[in-house]
């Protein structure tokens, strides 16, 4: 057992499973009193079953670890104010939040259904910040807290058929780099994670959709990274460590930075900045920016799905 | 005017003021048919009226160009399907849609409702993918169209007091980057912009108040960037995208423009800075001494802890 969370207190949203369930157990070997929330549900979100959750708090606490159960869906308001609530009640505080529950409904854009689109960002994005929300009222108050929440390369990068969950993964990158700036003062920090790790819902996109995916010549960068790596070294307690080490004091400073993590792999990524610049003193007409477009602007540009002839 | 845009047919949402109005005079101005978009609500969202939307396509009209008026809202399914269907049923299809349509309501995260939250992020990213969407099936089947989204450096670069706004744009530069990967191989492509001008919206008298006593705080340091503010105009983003859902722009897909006043450029998207690698898992002691001389070396805090 380390001492680097010893009397912290965590709240760690999707902890059932997979890269939850990973955090969740390292930072309780760490000292950290742990909420082992998850809602239980299928990849698709549907489905309900408080085991995941039961044991995890089971691993922990036969470990020597000390952690209580949450069921309760991010999705809700008031039920994440429930989640925080856990905290508060049970361990006295909350200093360390990290927001990883998640479903999948992947879909061409031209087919997804709303509920598909509705039921994927009111997870991810939404149940970001109601956690966040009620616990940053928290943290504030103490002075103290860790935010760590979950993006991805699917919404940084791009991913075919995730206009979804694409959107909502960016969008956290966006709500990390917002509210780092409106809880730093407060001696708070806030950052996401986009890990790469084989887990039950990666696992649902099928290796099928990744080669049709590569045959369409439509990969991302995050694909094409990953499929370097082989399968074992990307595995779902690969991304714990950094995880935990963003919690612990060791990473005060360190505030508002998105990093990717896949098996032994820790990437800062950079913020978005101007590449090259057009300026004039007058407003432009569209056919000047036609004429200076491809030898400035557009020069070298990537076309990650170029037009195919039928 | 000018023909860049002839035989097009374009919806702008959001384009009775600000920059989409500036968008919609500009793909007009080009030969584009428009139809003009706007739910007509006050920067809050409220008291929706169809007033802004006629105004501006009387303005296309006496300039010679043809457009027709729209007041439903982005943020409804139905009825953004009924805003895609006007292009249709008018003018016989779609080839260009610039989803413009947005609202603020500035708090910081530790008092911001659930209420402020939504409405922003219904808005601006349901919106969004409301109108694409029910334009996506129409583009796929022509084999071309442009679509152009509007997203926000306060996203990207992390705006305070802007959870809602800020997580809502960021999203729309995911969903902008997913679509044009799920599109381009039917001649479809997908940019967004990030704009930078002096609009109703951000320059209500709120915003200022808030962003206002944010300096004070030393929160942020913008007084010489709103005084710049001040000098961007709204119309000066329509050109680009004029250009952007020309026929000139057919190879640009999944980019992000900055676009402030007349000055224009092209952002960079995610990568990475730097990277620690290891064959297998990393253990915390290893962390603890690599990571402050390697990840985060130089890593500035953007609003570091206050003295009590």
């Amino acid at each position: 057992m380390g001492q680097r969370l010893k009397n912290k207190v965590a709240v760690v949203t999707g902890a059932g499973r997979g890269i939850g369930r990973g955090i969740a157990m390292l930072m309780a070997s760490e000292g950290a009193a742990v909420v082992v929330n998850d809602l239980g549900v299928q990849v698709d979100g549907r489905g309900q079953d408080t085991s995941a959750a039961d044991e995890t708090v089971a691993a922990i606490t036969s470990a020597g670890g000390e952690a209580v159960q949450s069921y309760e869906s991010v999705a809700d308001f008031r039920a994440a104010e429930r989640i925080i609530e856990t905290a508060l009640k049970t361990f006295g505080r909350i200093d360390i939040l990290v927001n990883n529950a998640g479903i999948l409904r992947d879909r061409m854009i031209f087919n997804m259904s709303e509920e598909e689109f509705d039921s994927v960002v009111a997870v991810h994005l939404k149940g970001t910040f109601n956690c966040s929300r009620h616990a940053a009222a928290q943290m504030r108050q103490q002075k103290a807290g860790r935010i760590i929440s979950m993006s991805s390369t699917s919404g940084l990068y791009g991913n075919t058929g995730q206009a979804n969950y694409g959107a909502a993964k960016d969008g956290i990158a966006g709500f990390t780099r917002v509210v780092s700036r409106d809880l730093g003062r407060y001696g708070i920090t806030v950052n996401a994670i986009a890990p790469g790790a084989a887990t039950r819902m990666t696992a649902t996109v099928g290796d099928s959709a990744r080669q049709a995916r590569s045959r369409a010549g439509v990969a991302s960068m995050g694909a094409e990274a990953r499929s370097l790596l082989p399968r074992p070294q990307r595995e779902a307690d690969d991304v714990a460590p950094f995880a935990t080490y963003l919690a612990s004091a060791a990473a005060a400073n360190i505030n508002g930075q998105i990093f990717v993590v896949m098996g032994g792999i820790i990437s800062l990524l950079n913020y978005p900045a101007p590449v090259r610049t057009i300026t004039k003193p007058t407003r432009w007409t569209p056919e000047e920016i036609a004429a200076m477009f491809p030898s400035t602007l557009g020069m070298d540009l990537f076309n990650p799905a170029p037009a195919q002839r039928d | 005017m000018g023909e860049m845009l002839r035989g097009k047919v374009a919806v702008v949402t959001g384009a009775g003021r600000g920059i989409g109005r500036g968008v919609a005079l500009a793909l007009a101005d080009q030969g584009a048919q428009v139809v003009v978009n706007d739910y007509g609500v006050s920067v809050d969202g409220r008291e929706p009226t169809s007033e802004p939307a006629n105004a501006v396509v009387a303005e296309i009209q006496q300039a010679g160009g043809e457009a027709v008026a729209n007041a439903d809202s982005v943020a409804e399914w139905d009825s953004a399907a009924r805003i895609i269907a006007t292009a249709t049923d008018t003018f016989g299809r779609l080839d260009i849609l610039v989803t413009c349509a947005g609202f603020l309501r500035d708090r910081m995260i530790f008092n911001m409702s659930e209420e402020e939250f939504d409405s922003v992020v219904g808005v601006h990213l349901k919106g969004t993918f409301n109108c694409i969407r029910h334009a996506a099936p129409i583009m796929r089947e022509q084999r071309t169209g442009r679509i152009i989204t509007f997203s926000s450096g306060s996203g990207l670069f992390g705006n305070p007091g802007q959870a809602n706004y800020g997580s809502a744009k960021a999203a729309i530069s995911g969903l902008t980057k997913v679509v044009a990967r799920d599109l381009g191989k039917y001649g479809v492509t997908a940019n967004g912009i990030c704009p930078v001008a002096a609009t109703r919206m951000t320059l209500t008298p709120e915003v200022l108040k808030a962003r206002e006593i944010r300096r004070q705080q030393g929160i942020i340091r913008e007084e010489s960037a709103l005084r710049q503010l001040e000098n961007l105009r709204p119309e000066d983003v329509g050109p680009m995208v004029a250009f952007l859902a020309s026929d000139f722009a057919a190879g640009v897909n999944g980019q992000f423009f900055l676009c402030a006043g007349t000055s224009y450029s092209l952002l960079s998207l995610p990568r990475a800075e730097k990277t620690l690698y290891k064959e297998g898992r990393w253990t915390l002691d290893e962390l603890d001494e690599l990571v402050p001389v390697t990840l985060a070396e130089g890593l500035v805090n953007p609003a570091p802890p206050k003295q009590a």
